[in-house]
């Protein structure tokens, strides 16, 4: 299937959201936080050509949305965030080319980890992942994601 | 004991990277760390800068047997959720052995939530590892939920060979 990937621009951040299934009150953050001075994140779009857009319309059917982060052992690295595509768009190798993109992107600026999380259940994305070689840290090293939210992390800032 | 956290200078690195080896030897993989300070330089304290840092002090009276008085320090960066919003990292978090039951710790994580707080993040995130019941307790009894337990996330990761190979396939698009 042709497709073409490049980087998002605050225009697309209407059909991100759409992709994200998030509300329009939603869409405003990601607007201020993936495009001002010092975004927090950065995304990446696939695209079709208008003659294989969806049947609602859309020629965006895919993306990845990816920071900057620290390995203070490895040095920097590439956090990708979310990994998308829409599900009449799988099995073209869509997928696979946005997480290749962000690899690409992690490695010119001179990261030396590609980091994400995926759920234990989640078997097709653990297989695909593992089908690229890469390494489950939380199996292999035991390394377990912790969140401290709400009130306790208002509880946490107090001065 | 007394003590101050302030945010990392450049100057501080050597100090840094001193603290981010003691912090690997203690979590058995001395050998993974492949940076020293001037990356940490380099990357911490350019124009866009890859992390931020925190260093706990000690005044001179009560510096170390080898006479160091930063004695701790926290290492965090910006992330994001897109469900959630803006998010913080902590990346390291840690206090010298015969520094430790004085509330440095405490006093280093409750300062990354608040510059947290400053910028409107929403979450702090941290990973540990599964048999580090000290740090795994610490951070239960501040209200921190192991979602790897909870809700069954796997860390996953692409370095060395597998990333060079995975960004190839890039040039092909």
């Amino acid at each position: 299937m042709d497709f073409s990937i490049r980087a998002a621009n605050v225009e697309d951040c209407k059909d991100i959201a759409r992709m994200i299934v998030v509300s329009r009150h939603v869409r405003t953050y990601l607007e201020q936080d993936g495009f001002s001075k010092n975004p927090f994140f950065h995304g990446i779009i696939a695209e079709v050509p208008e003659q294989l857009r969806t049947k609602d319309g859309h020629t965006k059917v895919g993306y990845a949305l990816y920071f900057y982060s620290y390995s203070s052992w490895a040095g920097r690295a590439i956090y990708m965030e979310d990994l998308y595509v829409m599900p009449e768009f799988r099995g073209k190798g869509i997928g696979k080319a946005l997480m290749s993109k962000v690899a690409q992107l992690g490695l010119a600026a001179g990261c030396n980890q590609l980091n994400f999380t995926v759920l234990d259940w989640n078997k097709s994305s653990r297989d695909f992942y593992m089908s690229q070689g890469c390494c489950d840290v939380t199996t292999s090293m035991g390394y377990h994601c912790m969140r401290c939210e709400g009130e306790a992390l208002q509880h946490l800032a107090q001065p | 004991m007394h003590f101050k956290i302030r945010p990392a200078k450049k100057e501080d690195c050597k100090e840094i990277s001193r603290l981010i080896m003691e912090l690997a030897v203690y979590e058995n993989m001395p050998d993974q760390v492949k940076i020293a300070h001037e990356e940490l330089e380099r990357d911490g304290f350019g124009e866009n800068p890859f992390f931020q840092c925190l260093v706990a002090e000690v005044p001179e009276e009560h510096k170390s047997k080898e006479g160091f008085t930063v004695v701790g320090y926290a290492l965090y960066f910006y992330t994001y959720s897109t469900w959630k919003g803006r998010s913080i990292f902590l990346e390291d978090l840690y206090v010298m052995p015969e520094f430790r039951g004085n509330g440095i710790g405490k006093g280093l994580l409750c300062k990354v939530a608040e510059v947290g707080k400053k910028k409107e993040c929403v979450r702090l995130q941290l990973s540990v590892l599964d048999w580090n019941t000290p740090s795994r307790d610490f951070y239960a009894a501040k209200g921190a939920q192991d979602l790897t337990v909870s809700e069954g996330w796997h860390a996953i990761r692409f370095d060395g060979p597998s990333l060079d190979n995975l960004a190839k396939e890039a040039a092909k698009i």
